[in-house]
């Protein structure tokens, strides 16, 4: 247990050091953003002076580069994100249900993906060149070639026709007079719409990975040994089989994240869903650099996160990092 | 039949009877609105903000001395119930409504009038919009409490719009923002963090929630003042919602999907929305030609960035902007019919000038119309130096500099402005011209023209009205939406002293008549010099679910103008 | 007797196992026909990307027609007006008496009718141009955009996971914690992050330039890695000791030993990273920060379909978006043929 413990902690070290390196890289973005950023602000009459005054202290603008840079996060440490021009407010009041979205959604989208990706790659494995495994091949391609965006479109104006689902955001109208329950129910029927266009693409990949590892594990000498030996069939494929081909999976789940995230940005503006991907995207728009910087550092932590329970996943599921100090 | 039968059906017939009785005028209370707006709003604080969403925010919140008819456009009392003037036009006396309150339940008075002029629009360290237009001369108005109902208005010299300019000013409580005048606090206060609970108006409707980025929900004011011609206590409504939608598709698919009862209807949804109004229990109203206007216009700036040293525009092409003959040609390369056909599927009106029809009287139809003939345009341009030296398809001016500039229009949230501007950056560029069609963000726009003033052309829109007046700011040299060069010391061109000659005198001038002979000159001065070059004009129309009564939507007012009589209707 | 080490022999195998694969060879094939239109379409369509003409405004494909009361005679198209209808929806009305010819082979183009008759094979835009015509000129935005964003990352890829793989120790440590921070921020972010750093007046060209720059940055990270992985299996192999017994410079070594190797196997990656390029920027273009009017790409020909209203009145416009999925359809299956190609344990 020590060892994995060191071993998790080992990561977690070395992904910090990683986020302190993409922080730089977004800060020296910012500050290649051609504008004056501040010049703005200090013309803003609703801005006081103070605010702008307080600001430049703040983030030390007069200073060089290297010294902006670790005031900044100092800063962010602190909670003090920057300030929006867009949305007249600290960066910070806006980030944190933002965040919140994006993650009920990639979240949602990734359970989706599992539990229906594992079962479907088994089922083509063992129907194995049978319609059931061409169909679902076919499917595969089709939906790893569909533009997300696309999809989420027609979906939309099959959703407008149909008049069943909600098109877009994330809440009805009248969310704040429901019950606990309906608001758990009101949001979850407008995350169906992205979160199936998000995870179609994962499952489609997801599924054939699945499919291959099953093939391959099934091909192999302690499977033949298993069924020599006598073993009920469904014993040998969900006892033997399976814990061997999902194994390598677990590390698919960092890798996962990160497309996931990204993939979620574009859906999030197609479908109005309020999260980080389409407050990005208005902060490009309206040149909001501190808005930017950090919305694209805490999509970065957030992958960071989900990379680092793909860690954990694969420590506790791997034996050979348990038993064994060194990787 | 026994005595307790014969009751029971006494009873049963009563009971029956009440129910159809209680059917027969059924209650117009409760129920609710649903609407979309495009943005949040900046802030709650209405006297330092001029953006039209946070107006649409707190229009329900506050209100004014006066108000207006949303058909006749005439001025009808509101917070003030009637006014006297003296004879010379600059003594004004307004009593006041007397049993207003505000949401926290204090009564309403001649304090917070005299608050909220001379405390907060003429307060030299708060920068009001609203002081452009209530300074004649360099002059404030002077405000005085006679007693707790009364107030007098001095005015400096005679002000014609003077009524109509009470009913766009919204009254501040002063027992709830004095501190923070005191404090110098004020610009901050009632910004978008502040608590519902504490923007405390006189209005219809209170807000209750604000969830950023998705929703403001209003609850009615049950001290609200105004009675319904019937005695109802105003308004019907129990909640107003407004959400927050960006995209005005998604507008439009949350309205066909009934999530929203109301939606403005561009000319491309109609042939959508118009065969669908059985079905989904609506109706589309025409208002009207919106007040609005569109416009392309040119920098013509010659000021200095006073951090970096450099001009706001290139001398070369400040020379281009600055010549008459070069925005006519241009003029004459706006594609106005297809416009109208392609982006709004035939609604809409050729624009040529800064009123609109429906702005009524001070309209004038009779202005210099440039007609879409590339042509001319380019035999305008060949005359006045520009034509093609080189060979290459572009065009050059008498230096043998390419005519190459940016073009900014707040389309990259906004197809239908994208549109227009593609179709205007199309004819320009056969005209021979390099135009770079940049699709900025409204906000970012709006910073351009109003802090930074680095850019070359820009397509945007203001919103009119009735009053001419009101355009002081857009027309005067000295105004800040003076666009293509604000804030002049001095006029800068003959044309544009005669136009500060006219909004000055204009103002001062009581008689309609000789006021409409000022105003129709600067629509001609307009339409002659074209600081700005207009394009089209959009026609009104709204899509309402079937399910309210005492519709009457204007130009004016919008489709719920009169949103305190609006009603559910029961069946 | 000297025994004659062919490097070469497990890429030939490799290749003839893929061309067994039928649909990944057919899929090679579209591809080819799909960069050929794109590069030979000034010939294939009738119309330049920016001819526009609004008097046909979402005017329907006219269909050619052949015959004539009954008699077959050379292809024409009818000649349309557009008229509003009572509420407001546009009408093309045909006028049977007006006839267009098509011609062929008229100035430089394969196909065409003379003005004033407008030939539109899959309709018009709002404007009144080519959606045909528009979709080929985008082809070559489209497609190039792909093709020159992975060479970029394909060399960085290459240079960074080359010398990391093959010196390994903390170069190969430091360049790929570089790789990983590269990694560490989602694509999308990454790239609109990117975006606001150009500056807003850039041209159409150098616009061009940095979507290319943005994407080759979003994605050579996980090429650098597959790299480095294969470089670091690649330097213990026989021939690459025998190259440094014989005192071959490191650098030689690496780009004639080592690389080419990598090359083959990286091929696959290759593939899947040309087609998610193309959806990135397909994506970027759609929310208006990619390419810019009037110059076509397949994603701001799909941001006019992002309406509802016109997909409604002319779903033609919808075909950019078919197009996308064909060209990535294609590259994933011409991937993953690659790979299994490569594959040793393939068994085809």
């Amino acid at each position: 247990m020590k060892s994995v413990i060191k071993h998790i902690f080992q990561r977690l070290c070395s992904k910090i050091l990683l986020l302190l390196a993409v922080s730089f890289l977004t800060f020296w973005l910012m500050h290649a953003t051609p504008g004056n950023f501040f010049d703005s602000l200090r013309l803003n009459p609703q801005i006081a002076q103070d605010t702008v005054d307080r600001y430049e202290k703040l983030y030390h603008l007069k200073d060089p580069f290297f010294s902006q840079y670790i005031h900044w996060v100092i800063n962010a440490l602190h909670g003090e994100w920057g300030y929006s021009l867009y949305y007249n407010v600290p960066v910070s009041h806006i980030l944190g249900s933002r965040l919140y979205n994006t993650f009920i959604l990639s979240m949602t989208s990734l359970l989706l993906t599992w539990s229906l990706a594992i079962p479907l790659g088994i089922w083509a494995a063992l129907r194995r060149n049978q319609w059931v495994d061409r169909v679902l091949s076919l499917f595969s391609f089709a939906a790893l070639a569909t533009p997300g965006f696309y999809l989420a479109v027609l979906l939309l104006y099959a959703a407008s026709r149909l008049g069943t689902l909600p098109l877009g955001g994330m809440h009805s109208p009248n969310y704040d007079d429901m019950s606990i329950v309906g608001k758990i129910g009101d949001t979850a029927l407008h995350l169906v719409i992205p979160a199936v266009v998000l995870s179609l693409a994962s499952i489609a990949s997801l599924q054939r990975i699945m499919r291959g590892n099953m093939l391959g594990v099934l091909r192999q000498q302690h499977i033949l040994a298993a069924r020599a030996k006598g073993l009920p069939e469904g014993v040998v494929i969900y006892r033997h089989a399976l814990r061997n081909a999902f194994n390598p999976l677990v590390t698919l789940l960092g890798y996962e994240f990160a497309a996931l995230l990204s993939g979620a940005a574009l859906i999030e503006i197609v479908c109005s869903w309020p999260g980080l991907g389409s407050l990005l995207l208005t902060a490009v728009r309206s040149k909001d650099v501190y808005l930017v910087m950090s919305s694209t550092l805490l999509a970065s932590v957030l992958l960071i996160i989900g990379n680092m329970m793909a860690d954990i996943l694969l420590t506790w599921v791997d034996p050979r990092i348990r038993y064994d100090n060194q990787n | 039949m026994p005595r307790n039968k014969l009751f029971l059906v006494f009873f049963i017939c009563l009971f029956f009877s009440w129910g159809a009785w209680a059917h027969a005028y059924p209650s117009r209370y409760g129920g609710s609105l649903v609407e979309a707006t495009s943005s949040d709003p900046k802030t709650f604080n209405i006297i330092v903000t001029s953006d039209a969403n946070s107006q649409a925010a707190t229009s329900l919140l506050f209100e004014g001395l006066t108000t207006e008819d949303h058909f006749t456009l005439k001025v009808i009392p509101n917070l003030a119930q009637s006014w006297q003037v003296s004879t010379d036009g600059l003594q004004w006396i307004f009593h006041l409504r007397e049993n207003v309150k505000w949401f926290d339940g204090k009564p309403f008075s001649a304090d917070d009038v005299v608050f909220t002029f001379n405390d907060l629009i003429y307060n030299p360290d708060i920068p009001s919009p609203s002081k452009d237009v209530l300074t004649i001369d360099g002059k404030a108005f002077k405000v005085e409490k006679i007693d707790a109902h009364t107030v007098r208005f001095t005015l400096p010299v005679k002000f014609a719009p003077f009524l109509r300019v009470l009913e766009g000013q919204p009254i501040l409580p002063k027992h709830c923002l004095i501190q923070a005048v005191k404090q110098k606090k004020f610009l901050f206060t009632w910004g978008i963090d502040t608590p519902p609970a504490q923007l405390v108006g006189t209005g219809p409707f209170m807000l209750s929630e604000y969830f950023p980025g998705e929703r403001l929900v209003f609850k009615r004011n049950p001290h609200y003042w105004e009675k319904s011609p019937q005695g109802d206590a105003l308004p019907y409504l129990d909640k107003i919602i407004f959400l927050i939608i960006h995209d005005p598709q998604a507008q439009l698919l949350k309205f066909i999907d009934g999530e929203i009862d109301e939606t403005p209807v561009d000319g491309q949804y109609y042939p959508l929305l118009k065969p669908m109004e059985a079905r989904k229990n609506f109706h589309i109203y025409e208002a009207g030609a919106d007040f609005g206007t569109r416009f392309v216009c040119f920098n013509q700036n010659p000021g200095t960035n006073p951090n970096t040293h450099k001009p706001f525009v290139d001398p070369v092409k400040l020379s281009w902007f600055t010549n008459l003959e070069f925005r006519r040609a241009i003029a004459h390369a706006i594609d106005k019919k297809k416009i109208i056909e392609i982006v709004n599927n035939g609604f809409g009106l050729p624009q040529n000038g800064p009123m609109s029809p429906s702005s009524g009287f001070f309209y004038n139809p009779k202005v210099t119309v440039y007609d879409y003939d590339l042509n001319k345009a380019r035999a305008i341009l060949k005359k006045a130096g520009f034509f093609d030296r080189s060979g290459r398809g572009t065009i050059q001016d008498k230096q043998g500099h390419d005519v190459a500039f940016n073009f900014y229009a707040a389309a990259s949230d906004d197809p239908i402005e994208a549109q227009i501007a593609d179709i205007i950056a199309a004819d320009l560029r056969k005209l021979g011209m390099k135009v770079n069609m940049v699709p900025l963000e409204f906000n970012t726009l709006v910073n351009k023209l109003m802090a930074t003033f680095d850019w070359d052309m820009v397509m945007i829109g203001l919103t009119g009205g009735e009053e001419p007046h009101f355009g002081k700011s857009v027309w005067h040299s000295s105004g800040n939406l003076h666009l293509w060069n604000p804030h002049q010391d001095k006029p800068a061109t003959a044309w544009e002293e005669r136009l500060d000659e006219i909004y000055d005198q204009g103002v001062q001038e009581l008689d309609e008549n000789k006021r409409k002979i000022l105003y129709d000159e600067s629509q001609r001065i307009a339409a002659d010099e074209l600081p700005v070059i207009y394009t089209v004009l959009n026609m009104d129309m709204y899509a309402v679910r079937d399910k309210f009564g005492n519709l009457k939507p204007t130009v004016n007012g919008g489709v719920f103008g009169n949103i305190e009589e609006i009603y559910e209707i029961r069946h | 007797m000297t025994i004659k080490i062919n490097s070469n022999s497990r890429t030939q195998l490799a290749f003839a196992s893929f061309r067994r694969n039928r649909i990944a060879m057919l899929c090679l094939w579209a591809l080819a026909v799909l960069y050929g239109l794109a590069i030979f379409a000034d010939f294939v369509c009738p119309y330049a990307y920016d001819d526009e003409n609004r008097d046909f405004s979402y005017c329907p494909p006219t269909p050619v027609e052949f015959r004539d009361h009954g008699q077959w005679v050379n292809p024409f198209v009818f000649k349309r007006s557009l008229t509003f209808d009572a509420i407001h929806r546009r009408v093309y009305v045909i006028d049977p008496t007006q006839k267009y010819p098509l011609h062929f082979l008229k100035g430089g183009r394969l196909w065409g009718v003379d003005d004033p008759g407008r030939f539109y094979v899959w309709g018009a835009d709002a404007r009144g141009r080519d959606l045909f015509s528009r979709i080929w000129y985008g082809a070559r935005i489209s497609l190039s955009i792909g093709l020159l964003g992975v060479a970029i990352s394909f060399i960085l890829g290459l240079l960074i996971g080359g010398i990391a793989g093959y010196y390994g120790g903390w170069v190969d440590a430091s360049l790929m914690q570089t790789c990983e921070m590269f990694m560490m921020i989602p694509g999308f972010y990454l790239m609109l992050a990117l975006r606001a750093a150009v500056p807003e007046n850039f041209n159409s060209v150098q616009v061009y330039i940095s979507v290319v720059v943005i994407l080759a940055l979003i994605g050579w990270a996980s090429l650098a890695r597959i790299i480095r992985g294969m470089a670091l299996s690649l330097r213990e192999r026989d021939f690459v000791l025998a190259a440094k017994t014989l005192g071959v410079p490191d650098i030689v070594i690496i780009f004639k030993h080592i690389l080419p190797q990598t090359i083959s196997f990286s091929a696959a990656s290759l593939m899947l990273t040309v087609s998610s390029y193309i959806l990135a920027e397909a994506g970027l273009s759609m929310v208006g920060l990619g390419i810019q009017d009037p110059i076509p790409s397949w994603g701001n020909l799909l941001s006019d379909a992002m309406a509802i209203v016109p997909v409604i009145f002319a779903p033609w416009i919808l075909l950019p978006g078919l197009f996308i999925f064909i060209t990535v359809m294609c590259f994933n299956v011409v991937g993953d043929g690659l790979r299994d190609a490569f594959d040793p344990m393939f068994r085809d």
